[in-house]
């Protein structure tokens, strides 16, 4: 009887070559989840644990570096794609979790017992990322998506103690469900239209039927929610602000990098008519996100509003592939470069929050910055780039990012949506501005103790995101020729 | 017939649901997921996924409701003190009322436009509906996904870890009298 079954000729293919080479970067980060597990539970492994993150995590970065020149294609079946895109953006998510797992590093005081966990849980969700952007069929995204987004619930309630955390999980539960439920509708309905989930078939296709639009709009809804654009972005100052820092930095630069890795896949499937809503929307995220951020007080919430402003710059950039920039890749390369730079800014200044912060939650407000351009010159002369370079400041990643998302807008003949985001680019720096002005030109409280927390890691990290912030700011030639 | 047959199961479904987050009473609230699940079951009947339909009955009306009750009537759940309880609804008619307009208004809008816009789906029930057929699409098609879903359940576990264990530090200390206390 067994053999019977066994003999049956299975019309399965074997996983081909191309796809373990193309597999490699999940294999990695997978093999780091099941090490890190292995060290919770046996004791003589327990130092094995930060080795098999990073270990895991610098061989994936290796592999996604490996696959930008040398692209494999679509492999397993045609779920997944892994071109120098997909690989681009899989190294960004790697360098977030990375960064972030760095400035984490006694970060924890209460939740310490629970590091393991957080780590693991972080690999997890670098995992989803990866799946995400490669996906190439609804299924898999979708897969991808819970993937990320379930140990991201669990770790922007991390500090279980504070009411605030928990009140920030719950809000992301609740509405990365709402987001997951609007997406597998969508989804749903484009399969009722189409008959196919496969992005390579819709593309054949195409998308003309009502019923099929209707569908897309609700799958375009479920990830402007993760990418925090205007209608759908209420939860990302509360979000940002009550998870632990260091899940922020994670959450507001790998997040956001997977889901607009998406949004340009499946950018084909929008209407050409829906530009002109797309460029509205950019625009009002980006006047929202920047007005809201004129206004905080907190620090958190200030680098919240940002995120929300740059998401809206990042839109034009999916915008302008719409209407049709001339230069095929323009548009992605753009993203990829804005996001690039997004990444080692936002890490580093979610990061230095971080090692500020210590314990307390003292240091999160603006106010409580000032000064310490004289105590801390060498961390607030950090703050002070990562800011300038939030602000598109040139010299810094964040000027060639913003850059080459307007003259993409530009070639794709979108003169006034580009003048308008300019100009809502110099509002920002009123903001960013205000902070490096408490920093340096305003004398410190007498009461307010002297920020000491001293960590290798952070300052590593921090050493890294001020190296790439200038790198990419000063040889963008060198990132356009190797890496895109 | 069948159209009748899945226009009750549909109606039977979102009134189990409606009852599963209305209800007070948590062994109320289970019952009726359990009779959205069966209405579940047979929708997927109707359409022909008999494979489907008799895991949908095994793994969640048998297995995952057993455990449910089991937990609810171990926590000694089923008597709500029902005073105390938060009147959701009353609180919140506006809001409820809107979004179940917009709910009704996309349903409609979707059932008007999708008129003879719908397509047969490629995949054929034969191929689908036998037990070859699912380790083929499970193991063949959708290996990648099938996987992602394996690390989705255990990150899942590890979440629902995280967020309810109780701290290492305070578990490890030696219990003393008022032990219950100490594992509630």
């Amino acid at each position: 009887m067994i053999t019977a079954i066994l003999s049956q000729d299975l019309d399965i293919q074997t996983v081909t070559s191309a796809a373990w080479i193309g597999g490699a970067p999940m294999l990695c980060v997978t093999f780091g989840i099941i090490l890190a597990l292995l060290a919770e539970v046996i004791p003589t492994l327990a130092a094995a644990r930060p080795l098999a993150f990073v270990g895991s995590l610098l061989a994936a970065l290796f592999f996604e570096l490996a696959l930008i020149t040398d692209p494999q294609g679509l492999i397993f079946q045609g779920t997944f794609r892994a071109d120098s895109a997909s690989s681009s953006w899989g190294a960004l998510f790697v360098t977030a979790g990375l960064l972030s797992w760095l400035y984490s590093q006694r970060y924890y005081k209460l939740e310490a017992p629970f590091k393991p966990e957080h780590d693991i849980l972080m690999l997890c969700s670098v995992l989803g990322m990866m799946l995400m952007a490669g996906a190439e069929d609804l299924l898999t995204f979708f897969i991808g998506l819970e993937v990320l987004s379930v140990p991201l619930y669990a770790l922007a309630s991390f500090r279980r103690v504070r009411n605030q955390s928990v009140e920030a999980g719950l809000r992301y539960f609740l509405l990365g469900a709402f987001a997951a439920g609007l997406f597998l509708y969508g989804a749903a309905l484009i399969y009722a239209a189409t008959g196919t989930f496969r992005l390579e078939e819709l593309r054949e296709v195409g998308i003309h039927s009502k019923l099929g639009i209707a569908g897309v709009a609700l799958m375009a809804s479920a990830l402007f929610f993760k990418v925090s654009v205007f209608p759908f972005h209420f939860w990302v100052p509360d979000v940002y602000q009550g998870s632990p820092t260091p899940v922020t930095t994670f959450m507001s630069t790998g997040t956001k990098a997977a889901a607009f890795a998406f949004l340009f896949k499946i950018a084909f499937m929008l209407p050409e008519s829906s530009a002109g809503t797309l460029a509205i929307i950019s625009l009002l995220t980006m006047v929202v996100g920047n007005l809201g951020a004129l206004v905080q007080t907190d620090l958190k919430r200030l680098l919240g509003y940002s995120a929300v402003a740059h998401a809206g710059t990042l839109l034009l950039a999916v915008t302008a592939s719409l209407v049709g920039d001339p230069l095929p890749d323009g548009p992605l390369d753009a993203a990829l470069y804005y996001m690039a730079a997004y990444v080692f800014t936002a890490c580093g200044a979610f990061g230095l929050i971080a090692t500020l912060e210590g314990d307390g939650e003292r240091f999160t407000r603006i106010e409580s910055l000032r000064g310490l351009g004289q105590r801390r010159p060498v961390l607030a002369g950090a703050l002070s780039i990562f800011m300038l370079s939030l602000g598109g400041f040139p010299a810094t990643g964040g000027f060639f990012g913003k850059y080459f998302v307007f003259s993409s807008t530009l070639r794709a003949d979108m003169m006034f949506v580009s003048a308008i985001g300019v100009l809502l680019s110099v509002i920002a720096l009123g903001y960013y501005l205000r902070i490096i002005m408490t920093m340096w030109m305003q004398p410190a409280k007498k009461d307010v103790p002297i920020p000491s927390a001293y960590r290798p890691s952070s300052s590593f990290a921090t050493g890294m995101c001020v190296f790439f912030v200038f790198a990419l700011g000063l040889a963008p030639g060198w990132f356009l020729d190797r890496l895109l | 017939m069948a159209n009748f047959l899945f226009y009750l199961m549909a109606l039977g479904a979102v009134v189990g649901s409606l009852g599963v987050v209305g209800s007070k009473n948590p062994i109320t609230s289970i019952l009726s997921l359990l009779g959205t699940f069966f209405c579940l079951a047979t929708i997927y009947l109707l359409s022909g996924f008999q494979f489907l339909a008799a895991a949908q009955i095994l793994v969640y009306g048998g297995a995952v409701m057993v455990l449910f009750l089991f937990v609810v009537m171990l926590l000694n759940l089923g008597n709500p003190d029902t005073s105390a309880a938060p009147d959701f609804i009353g609180k919140r008619r506006v809001p409820i009322a809107i979004a179940t307009s917009i709910c009704l208004a996309l349903l409609t809008f979707i059932g008007v436009l999708g008129q003879g816009d719908v397509q047969a789906g490629n995949a054929s029930l034969a191929e689908v509906d036998t037990i070859t057929g699912l380790a083929e699409l499970l193991f063949g098609s959708f290996l990648l996904p099938f996987e992602a879903g394996s690390i989705l359940l255990l990150s899942a576990a590890v979440a629902v870890i995280v967020l309810a264990k109780r701290e290492r530090s305070q578990a490890d200390k030696p219990q003393t009298s008022d032990t219950g206390e100490a594992v509630r």
